[in-house]
């Protein structure tokens, strides 16, 4: 019977890093792609590694468009979205899960209807709302959009965890004197905190990787454009640089990696704080 | 203590961004949605109005009974094979003992900081006629190899499942996180009445994550609903609308046809769906809720008392 | 800790506002135009009037363009016109959005918000659709002050004016065929005839399968390949091809189209194409070709220069096959494909519509040349009077020889105006090629479009 269920939990373990490794290979897939011609991608060479390495590709990326200045969009409009989202789904689900008001369910999933909307489809009047805003030519452009885009998932997932914390806690703080508010950030906010860094990484990475929206609202701003919109230089009425745009691609999706690895330290460490608050 | 969390001027305060921002950014938008789908409307003319016309003709469209069709498979295959795994990999993940954990925890999430078009091009690849899957299969024998993409009937299940396996990293770190914030002491309680580990979590954890099970049921129905990308960029809708969404068919509908009214009815339709799917697990989870919170309690005393 | 996170959440809110402020300075000129359509068309006349004083020497005027700009027959012809304006327009100066291929999606989106450039390249799809809402400029006058007229060769009239007689765009490319290109060599080395009749061309497929080559690649994730590949095989039964469908002066239930769509349904079964043909996209497909891996292609004779490159002497075009051989000869004189009206646009709202038509023309005309000069394709719309950098290569001079002889053309996908009927074409012909739809449902299916 014991050696039964070692064998299973070998077996299992097996596949966990069979998965894992099935998981980390786009990457190499990726980096190896964009060392690579048209040819050595869908015939002679599509798995293995490039050789000769074709360097170039990253060359030309480099040179058709101002990645410095895209990144630098990049950054501030994802930056840009994800602290304004997070400050106003903290609050709003806080007061949607836990604070007692007629009408707050309705409102939750009032707000809950902006999940369901495909980017496509509210182009045209979000484009139009933030031309009347006179937001048109700033990065507020791509921001509000894309909180609003994003507010409606952060809210849920908020939501989620509120609802799990013993009401016990604010009973405490209230009767120690402290007011609502320095409940929320002092005592209740940092034990939602794992739930904040995973939304962070979510947002970034949507707001990093968006590309409709982008293309429309700041495409004709070179001064604007963010990094998705560089493989527009790679992709022909009837060809696409695929290697090129394989580059593009590495370069794009490097620092959300980055952004990744910090925040996944701080995941763990988060998790520490929040266990030694409720223990 | 109701007077406490009832602080009016707190609430305002604290609803007032989120929903302003939601309202002007998002909410008139699909008011709009909504108005212009009784329209006849290309997009840049002044609509006329049309009434259910759209409507109608939406229900005679052949392809709108394929892409509820896809869109039931889609969303069906996305929810089981993401919750599975997820919850396997984030319980693996969360025993100490496992060697590798941080490791691991990276690695499934890695598919998820990739954009949709790289994710999409690697399953191209692998998917595609002389692809690395078919030469796998090749070396059993001719006999397994397949038409993966382009198949009429099989296609959708392969994106659906390109799609789970990209998004499943995404559900697995919010079971982390939802792990990660149950008291240890309920699962010590556990261990002293003698649970297994594998016992410990079915009793402990998928009940105390009933919220986070619920969104991320929520997440992965109506991400099946919405579902777009991957289709246009692994079959292009393709062969003949076979792999079609609703969405797909409001992308087709609006740009290539300069129909745009006809295309925000679709969108409309689906905007509805998502919707009663939302209602739907809300009522079905309510009852639970109420269960669990009892049930929660009884299990905090009985903690306390060890 | 939770003090400091806070803090330095609220310190970033600051720092993300102020510095994101800073891009408040990028405002560029495409954002007065979101006016109402009522209040700009009066003020138009006052503000042309003013832009023509303010059109001092010296001054500069930046039009925004919106074009294709990817890869060599879009570069170079892009390239070699802004250099050319710089001479011809010294005050001049274009800001390239580059194109997206996304079906019109953002074009659309521009002008629904006001935010169309100057000049835009549109298909005649856009051309269609803006004209009812005003959004494109009628380019009649500047077609004639500016020469354009006089240099458009008779065979390409018809693409400048649209069905209102009003021309919208100026083309630059001319009468364009799809022509069935194959490796001479894979077919010699096989003992391989070029096929004239179905029966030989299925011959010609057994004998590529059994060596384990592709008898045709199709890239048929892109609707207008397929579509080309039914109209190849429709021109054979009947000369209309797609265009009369197109037109409504042929019916989808014609006997002919019947049979086209079952003559396709049995070489698809043959083996013409590869299994994964609806999911190969354009670069895959042309890859297979290109390095000996399939036999055969079709594509436009754009992809002249770019197979001679490849594969030198062993590739060459023939004439589309048929049912048999007295179809195949009097078939000589019928292609599929054809001109478009797709060219350069002008945003009537522009602040400067005068000057960007002019310009828009100036750009087509450089356009025709370049590509001549450089990409050796004379089938241009203008006469541009320049020569070939070098010698057209020999697959061009056959074709040129065979143009005098040509009688009728068909049309591209995106030269087709009833839209419905264009989509329902590209995905009812993939379909087709799949082998999972029939020819009889494709009559039914394409029947319902049309209704």
């Amino acid at each position: 019977m014991e050696t039964k269920r070692s064998v299973l939990h070998k077996v299992f373990v097996c596949f966990c890093w069979i998965y894992a490794a099935f998981s980390l290979y786009p990457l190499i897939w990726m980096l190896f792609y964009s060392f690579k011609t048209n040819q050595e991608i869908f015939v002679t060479n599509p798995f293995g590694f490039p050789w000769p390495l074709h360097y170039e590709n990253y060359i030309t990326a480099w040179t058709k468009y101002d990645v410095p200045l895209y990144f630098l969009n990049s950054l501030l409009v994802s930056i840009g979205t994800v602290v304004i989202t997070i400050f106003c789904a903290l609050l709003f689900s806080y007061a949607t899960s836990r604070m007692i008001w007629k009408g707050r369910t309705f409102t939750r999933l009032f707000l809950g209807l902006g999940m369901f909307i495909p980017v496509q489809a509210i182009m045209i009047p979000v484009v139009k709302v933030v031309q009347r805003f006179n937001l048109m030519g700033t990065r507020w452009s791509l921001i509000f959009p894309y909180i609003a885009i994003n507010l409606a998932f952060a809210c849920m997932v908020y939501y989620g965890f509120f609802k799990g914390i013993p009401m016990e806690l604010e009973e405490a703080a209230c009767m120690d004197g402290a007011n609502i508010y320095q409940t929320f950030f002092r005592i209740i906010e940092p034990l939602v905190r794992p739930a904040t860094v995973t939304l962070v990484i979510y947002i970034f990475l949507n707001a990093w990787n968006e590309f409709i929206l982008a293309n429309v609202v700041v495409g004709s701003i070179p001064q604007l454009k963010t990094l998705p919109l560089g493989v527009l230089f790679f992709q022909g009425e009837f060809t696409t640089d695929w290697g090129g745009m394989g580059a593009t691609m590495v370069i794009a999706s490097f620092p959300a990696i980055i952004v990744y690895s910090i925040f996944s330290e701080q995941v763990e460490s988060a998790m520490t704080i929040g266990g030694a608050v409720k223990g | 203590m109701k007077k406490y969390m009832g602080n009016k001027l707190a609430i305002f305060l604290f609803v007032l961004p989120a929903l302003a921002i939601f309202i002007i950014f998002d909410f008139f938008p699909i008011i709009q949605v909504f108005a212009y789908s009784f329209t006849d409307w290309n997009g840049l003319t002044t609509p006329t109005f049309l009434g259910l016309k759209n409507y109608i003709d939406l229900f005679n469209d052949r392809v709108f009974y394929t892409s509820n069709r896809n869109q039931l498979i889609f969303a069906v295959i996305i929810t089981v094979y993401q919750m599975f795994f997820a919850t396997v990999f984030a319980i693996t993940i969360s025993d100490k003992k496992m060697k590798g954990r941080k490791f691991l925890r990276v690695a499934y999430f890695i598919p998820v900081i990739l954009s949709v078009t790289v994710v999409c091009q690697l399953w191209s690849a692998i998917l595609s006629g002389q692809g690395l899957l078919n030469k796998l299969f090749e070396t059993f024998g001719s006999d397994y190899t397949q038409n993966w993409l382009g198949d009429r009937y099989k296609a959708i299940y392969v994106i659906a499942f390109v799609n789970a396996w990209q998004w499943m990293g995404y559900q697995f770190a919010l079971i982390v996180a939802g792990i990660k914030s149950i008291p240890a002491d309920y699962y010590e309680a556990a261990k002293i009445d003698g649970c297994s580990n594998v016992r410990a979590h079915m009793k402990i954890t998928i009940p105390l994550l009933a919220e986070t099970y619920k969104f991320c049921l929520i997440i992965s129905l109506t991400g099946g609903i919405k579902a777009f990308t991957e289709m246009n960029i692994l079959t292009g809708g393709g062969p003949n609308k076979s792999t079609f969404t609703l969405t797909y068919m409001m992308y087709n509908a609006a740009f290539k046809k300069s129909d745009y009214g006809y295309g925000l009815a679709s969108a409309s339709i689906m905007v509805i769906e998502c919707m009663l799917v939302m209602l739907l697990i809300n009522f079905i989870f309510r009852e639970k809720n109420q269960l669990k919170e009892e049930e929660k309690s009884k299990k905090r005393r009985l903690s306390y008392g060890n | 800790m939770k003090k400091k996170i806070l803090s330095s959440l609220l310190c970033a809110t600051v720092a993300a506002t102020t510095i994101i402020g800073c891009g408040q300075s990028a405002q560029t000129t495409t954002e007065t135009q979101s006016e109402a359509p009522s209040e700009a068309a009066t003020a138009e006349a006052t503000a042309e009037a003013e832009n023509t004083q303010a059109k001092e020497p010296g001054e500069k005027v930046t039009l925004s363009i919106y074009t294709q700009y990817a890869d060599d027959d879009t570069k170079v012809p892009y390239d070699y016109a802004v250099e050319q304006l710089k001479e011809a327009y010294p005050n001049v100066e274009l800001n390239l959005i580059v194109q997206a291929q996304d079906d019109g999606q953002t074009l659309k989106t521009l002008a629904a918000t006001g935010q169309l450039p100057d000049i835009y390249q549109a298909s005649t799809d856009i051309i269609n659709t803006f004209r009812e809402s005003n959004q494109i400029m009628v380019l009649n006058d500047v077609a004639k002050s500016t020469g354009f007229l006089d240099k458009l060769y008779e065979a390409n009239k018809d693409l400048a004016y649209a069905e209102d007689g009003n021309i919208y765009a100026f083309p630059f490319s001319g009468q364009e065929y799809v022509l069935w290109y194959y490796n001479k060599a894979l077919f010699e080395e096989n003992g391989l005839e070029v096929p004239k009749t179905y029966d030989e061309l299925k011959n010609c497929i057994e004998v590529f399968k059994s060596k384990g080559i592709t008898p045709l690649a199709l890239f048929g994730q892109e609707g207008w390949n397929t579509a080309a590949a039914y109209d190849v095989v429709a021109t054979r039964y009947t000369e209309g091809g797609i265009k009369a469908l197109d037109e409504g002066t042929a019916s989808i239930t014609d006997e002919a189209y019947l049979t086209a769509a079952k003559t396709l349904e049995e070489l698809v079964a043959a083996g013409l194409f590869q299994d994964s043909a609806t999911t190969t996209n354009y670069d895959q497909a042309s890859e297979m070709f290109l390095s000996g891996n399939a036999a055969m292609f079709i594509n436009g004779q754009w992809y002249i220069e770019d197979a001679t490159a490849a594969l030198g002497e062993n590739v060459d075009w023939m004439f589309y096959p048929a049912a048999d051989e007295a179809s195949y000869e009097a078939g000589k004189s019928v292609f599929s494909g054809g001109g478009s009206a797709s060219g350069f646009a002008v945003n009537p709202d522009s602040e400067n519509a005068e000057l960007a038509a002019e310009v828009a023309e100036f750009i087509t005309e450089k356009y025709c040349e370049a590509k001549v000069m450089y990409r050796h394709n004379p089938l241009v719309a203008l006469d541009t009077g320049k020569e070939p950098d070098s010698e057209y290569p020999a697959m061009m001079k056959k074709l040129s020889d065979t143009l005098p002889s040509i009688t009728a053309t068909t049309k591209f996908t995106w030269g087709l105006t009833n839209s419905t009927f264009n989509d329902g074409i590209q995905s009812e012909s993939q379909g087709l090629v799949s082998g999972q739809f029939t020819a009889d449902e494709f009559i039914a299916d394409m029947k319902d479009v049309m209704e």
